[in-house]
């Protein structure tokens, strides 16, 4: 804890779900005002997010060679990839649907478990950076993380109204694995405290 | 305790932000100016005109138009003569049909569940605010509220709509019905009402309240 002007480093906590500023040296368990616990940190914010973010990165594989539906055509089976989707969007002409599925489905996925990682290693080895910067980082990828769920919404769109006897949509588990994943990276997100790239700058 | 909370009481004369933790002195902006960290640039506050009476208003237009957005045809396609409609619910229904249990669960919880969760605590928080009733399940239901923020999709949600649209002309004619029109306002609604939610001042709103109960009990 070098950064001086941090309230923690002047001996105030502040509580994270309502805001509210309490002296460290009252010692109080949880907030006067909204009676959750107190914690000058996130508890275990690194390892968590660790934790998370690894099995978010193993669940990608299987979400990305898997078949994520699968269409029935009089019997015959045509399984998509996620990758595939995309291809065909091009292929048909539908330039501008088929980039903001590439970038809901595969660049924001992928930059966002890039993005935490490197968040992580700045923390753990106290990195001087210009910690606004990577904040504003952190800020972006809290807020698209949410957005590749569009996948997921749009596949059960799909399966509900493709069923017609000969003609059917039916979602492949690549479906489960990708929806595990954007969850897993949500909450590696949410457990990342960004206050500790400010504890760890020794300038401030 | 006396000496306790005037000691608590003395803290508030001090901010933190959130996500730099800066020590600050509170500000105060004017109703439509913006606070900023000014370490972070992190948007600290933006209070509104009747903050209490707009989010009262919005949560109860907004949990009417769940109903309607919920229980009326979205998008019908129409392939030799059979018409098939599509609720929130059904997709769910359809994955859990195909036997994509995880999957139907996760689509349940943020196009409906959570939505409505959301909203009914938004009209449950602004209404005992609205009408000055203490309550001391207030902070519980507000934690929970604010939590819930980022898990109720209705607006990803409306991108798939989009995107399964692009998909099917191709192959059939679509028709659009009235629960997506309902759809497209709890969208609008709900975007208002978390974007514009002045947390801070719900907050000490809510301490207010308590004060008041603690004096009258
Ligand atoms: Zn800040």
């Amino acid at each position: 804890m070098n950064a001086k002007t941090n309230a923690l480093a002047q001996g105030f906590i502040r509580c994270h779900d309502c805001g509210y500023l309490v002296k460290r040296v009252d010692h109080p368990a949880t907030c006067p005002r909204c009676d959750s616990l107190l914690h000058g940190r996130r508890p275990h914010s690194l390892q968590r997010t660790t934790a998370l973010l690894f099995s978010g990165f193993f669940l990608y594989i299987p979400a990305n060679i898997f078949p994520i539906m699968n269409v029935n055509q009089f019997g015959v089976g045509d399984p998509h990839t996620i990758a595939g989707g995309i291809i065909e969007l091009f292929n048909s002409g539908m330039i501008p649907i088929g980039l903001l599925v590439l970038v809901a489905s595969i660049l924001v996925p992928s930059l966002k478990l890039i993005g935490i990682g490197l968040l992580l290693l700045c923390a753990h080895f106290r990195w001087q950076v210009n910690a606004r910067k990577w904040t504003v980082m952190y800020r972006v990828i809290a807020f698209v993380g949410r957005w590749s769920m569009l996948d997921i919404f749009m596949i059960s769109i799909l399966v509900d109204l493709v069923n017609f006897g000969a003609v059917q949509i039916i979602a492949g588990p690549a479906a489960t694995a990708f929806a595990a994943v954007v969850i897993l990276t949500m909450f590696a997100a949410e457990n990342f405290d960004p206050r500790l790239l400010w504890d760890n700058q020794q300038n401030l | 305790m006396p000496h306790l909370s005037t000691k608590v009481m003395n803290s508030t004369n001090f901010d933190a932000c959130p996500e730099c933790d800066l020590l600050l002195k509170p500000a105060q902006p004017k109703i439509g100016e913006k606070a900023h960290c000014p370490r972070c640039g992190l948007l600290l506050s933006r209070p509104h005109k009747q903050s209490v009476e707009r989010t009262f208003a919005l949560s109860i237009a907004g949990f009417i138009l769940f109903f309607p957005a919920n229980f009326l045809p979205m998008v019908g396609i129409t392939v030799l003569g059979n018409v098939n409609t599509g609720l929130l619910m059904s997709g769910v229904l359809a994955l859990f049909n195909d036997g994509m249990v995880a999957v139907a669960i996760v689509v349940f919880l943020a196009s409906v569940l959570f939505p409505l969760v959301h909203i009914s605590l938004s009209l449950l928080i602004s209404g005992h605010l609205y009408f000055n009733r203490p309550n001391r399940n207030l902070a519980m239901w507000m934690r929970w509220m604010l939590h819930l923020d980022e898990w109720v999709m209705l607006e990803v949600y409306l991108l798939g709509i989009i995107v399964a649209c692009v998909k099917l002309m191709a192959i059939a004619p679509l028709k659009f019905g009235w629960g997506l029109y309902a759809f497209i306002a709890l969208i609008i609604i709900t975007t208002m009402l978390t974007s514009g939610l002045d947390s801070g001042l719900f907050w000490q709103r809510i301490e207010q309240l308590r004060k008041k109960d603690n004096h009258e009990c």
